[in-house]
């Protein structure tokens, strides 16, 4: 199974690059040479350039910090989510000024216009802290995080490891 | 002076909202739109050597990473005191186009479009890249895709990585150009060219040929009369990449033309206690609020300021788009060149006549023999001490300026994005469409799409880090009493 494992977000944002810094320590934890069939990624980008990423690939691995609001946030909580998750948290999945579509949005149009979609989405999403500051360095919550998401990824997909 | 901007109206709750404060008898007073502040970037690369900007400040967005990486490429020709030689500036323009094509091509069918080709009175559900393919066939979503997927291969194989570029050098590029890739190179522009002759055709078709959007087009509720910014040649034409920045007046006339370096002459920037923004204004005139005329100081700077600000294209197919652009608009010449059209809506156009040029531009510049000269690749000898790098992002001028100690470590960073310019023209468009919906505290229906068409023209970057999950946050609406207590909200669901 073609797989891709993406670490999405922007690693000079605090928490914001936890996927990026995930998708780092699987690169090298893992032994790429007994898993041809497997690319390991990071992307800071959304929408339309992120599902162009995907396409040709059967099965795909997301990583991506995760904020929704104040009240409930638990900084380096995980989450296991589906595709449909996601379609369920923008019911009208109305494109505005951001300058992309969402990634469900820019599939569901890949699938219309007969591109091979990936079916098989598995997403992990931490929970995080601080998205607005400049800093390399991850807050100690979701710094803890990386690899228990890292293990996490490896045991689910079984890879072998170095 | 830090200015970075901004991420999401898709990031955070309570973020990327627009809020309307109201007067005594309940009609608007002031409106805006609220964007975060990404704290901390002038910190966080003081004490890091100049030369890394290219590969740092194309991480500050995942939308524009090429814009970034090209003004801070030129900051550091700058800096270094090192003029590029004819092959490096034919290179990064080429490189530069390629990443226009892409940005305005999305611009217009997945955000501005839809508008026009769904209508503006559609369910807000479908106004979107699917609604656009359900309503004028697969077949254009397969050209956008493909449009985008050979200009993403032209971005990799001139800046050397797919999303975040790593080419620019000071004085330089890491890379240069192959036969081989220059053969590629020639049939995608040409490929590029016919996507924007088709898009432009689409918009004839779509927009043009409808009264009821020409009217919407030429409406009061979407026109405002400002000062204009944009980059041109010597001869005053739009370039992306390089020239002077020119402002020409809500009369059509020039009123300064300077090098980047000298921006701080030029712009300063207005505080207000009711927003966080800093409403960037000419300093030379003056700020005198939120408001159209001559005597404002409020400058704009989008595809349409762009055209509004030079004397036309600088490629023959574009120049005749802008001919009829203008000519369709009913605008009059005045000592040769066109009077400015102040209707905002027609950035949509203005954006897919760039689109053509930089298509065109492409072909220009990759049949040059001279771009495949293999030195691109300067020697430094100056010490470094200060630059300022400039580009035309598709947002608005993009500044960079940097400061660095003798052995190049960075001292001072101050970035202009180019959204920011626009903030105040912004605001100016949000309360105007809310003026005309909102009358002594009543709120008529339709106040947020009006509104979304509004700020949507102005293609406003908010993405300048990228996307947290869960990606999709509601379009929140806040209006304020004349004493600030919140008296209504309004939202919808946006990706």
């Amino acid at each position: 199974m073609k797989t891709i494992i993406i670490g999405l977000g922007n690693p000079i944002l605090t928490d914001d690059g936890v996927g990026v810094k995930v998708a780092q320590l699987l690169e090298e934890t893992i032994d790429m040479d007994a898993h041809p069939d497997l690319t390991i990624t990071e992307a800071s980008v959304g929408g339309l350039r992120l599902m162009e990423t995907l396409l040709g690939y059967d099965r795909v691995v997301l990583i991506d910090a995760y904020y929704l609001n104040q009240q409930t946030n638990e900084p380096g909580k995980i989450h296991h989510l589906s595709l449909d998750d996601l379609r369920s948290v923008s019911p009208t999945q109305h494109s505005t000024s951001a300058h992309d579509t969402s990634l469900v949005t820019a599939l569901d149009a890949a699938d219309k216009m007969g591109y091979k979609v990936p079916r098989d989405f598995i997403i992990y999403a931490v929970e995080v802290e601080n998205i607005l500051e400049f800093s390399e360095t991850p807050t100690p919550a979701v710094a803890k995080a990386i690899p228990v998401v890292t293990s996490e990824i490896i045991a689910e997909l079984s890879l072998k490891t170095l | 002076m830090e200015r970075i901007t901004i991420d999401p109206i898709t990031r955070l709750e309570g973020h990327g909202k627009i809020e309307i404060f109201l007067d005594k008898n309940g009609n608007v007073e002031n409106a805006y739109l609220q964007i975060p502040e990404l704290r901390g970037f002038e910190q966080f690369s003081i004490g890091r050597p100049a030369e890394e900007m290219p590969r740092i400040t194309n991480r500050i967005c995942g939308v524009c990473p090429e814009a970034h990486h090209m003004a801070a490429t030129k900051a550091l020709d700058a800096l270094f005191d090192v003029e590029p030689s004819s092959a490096v500036k034919k290179l990064r323009e080429l490189f530069y186009c390629s990443f226009y094509v892409t940005d305005h091509t999305v611009h217009f069918y997945a955000l501005g479009g839809p508008d026009f080709v769904l209508g503006p009175d559609s369910d807000p559900a479908e106004r979107n890249i699917l609604g656009v393919i359900h309503k004028v066939g697969v077949d254009i979503g397969i050209q956008v895709i493909e449009c985008r997927k050979r200009n993403h291969e032209v971005i990799k194989m001139l800046g050397g990585r797919g999303i975040h570029p790593v080419a620019g050098l000071p004085g330089g590029w890491s890379k240069s150009m192959t036969k081989d890739e220059q053969k590629i190179i020639l049939e995608y522009a040409q490929q590029n060219v016919d996507f924007a002759l088709f898009s432009l055709k689409l918009f004839d078709d779509v927009v043009l040929a409808n009264q009821a959007y020409v009217d919407l087009i030429v409406s009061d509720a979407f026109t405002h009369e400002t000062y204009y910014m944009g980059t041109v040649d010597e001869k005053n034409l739009i370039n992306f990449y390089d020239g002077m920045i020119r402002v020409t007046g809500p009369d059509g006339k020039e009123f300064v033309q300077y090098p980047a370096n000298d921006y701080t002459q030029h712009i300063a920037e207005r505080v207000e206690p009711w927003s966080y923004l800093k409403f960037p204004y000419l300093k030379n005139i003056g700020w005198k609020g939120f408001v159209d005329g001559m005597d404002s100081g409020v400058y704009c700077a989008t595809p349409l300021s762009r055209l509004n600000a030079a004397d036309g294209m600088a490629t023959p197919k574009a120049q005749e788009h802008f001919d009829r652009f203008y000519e369709t608009l009913g605008s009059k010449k005045s000592d040769g060149r066109y009077l400015p059209i102040h209707h905002r809506l027609a950035t949509h156009w203005a954006r897919l006549i760039e689109l053509l040029y930089a298509a065109e531009r492409m072909q220009e510049l990759a049949k040059d023999p001279e771009i495949l000269d293999p030195n691109v690749r300067p020697i430094i000898t100056n010490t470094p001490t200060e630059g300022v790098g400039s580009v035309e992002a598709p947002r608005g001028t993009l500044t960079h300026h940097y400061k660095t100690d003798e052995n190049g470590i960075l001292t001072d960073v101050n970035l202009i994005v180019g959204t920011t310019n626009n903030y105040a023209p912004i605001a100016m468009s949000i309360k105007k469409a809310a003026q005309g919906l909102i009358k002594n505290g009543k709120v008529t229906e339709g106040l947020l799409n009006t509104i979304e068409m509004a700020f949507r023209n102005y293609d406003p970057c908010m993405s300048c880090a990228t996307h947290s999950l869960p990606g999709q946050m509601p379009l929140e609406i806040q209006i304020h009493d004349a004493d600030g207590n919140l008296i209504d909200t309004l939202s919808q669901y946006i990706d």
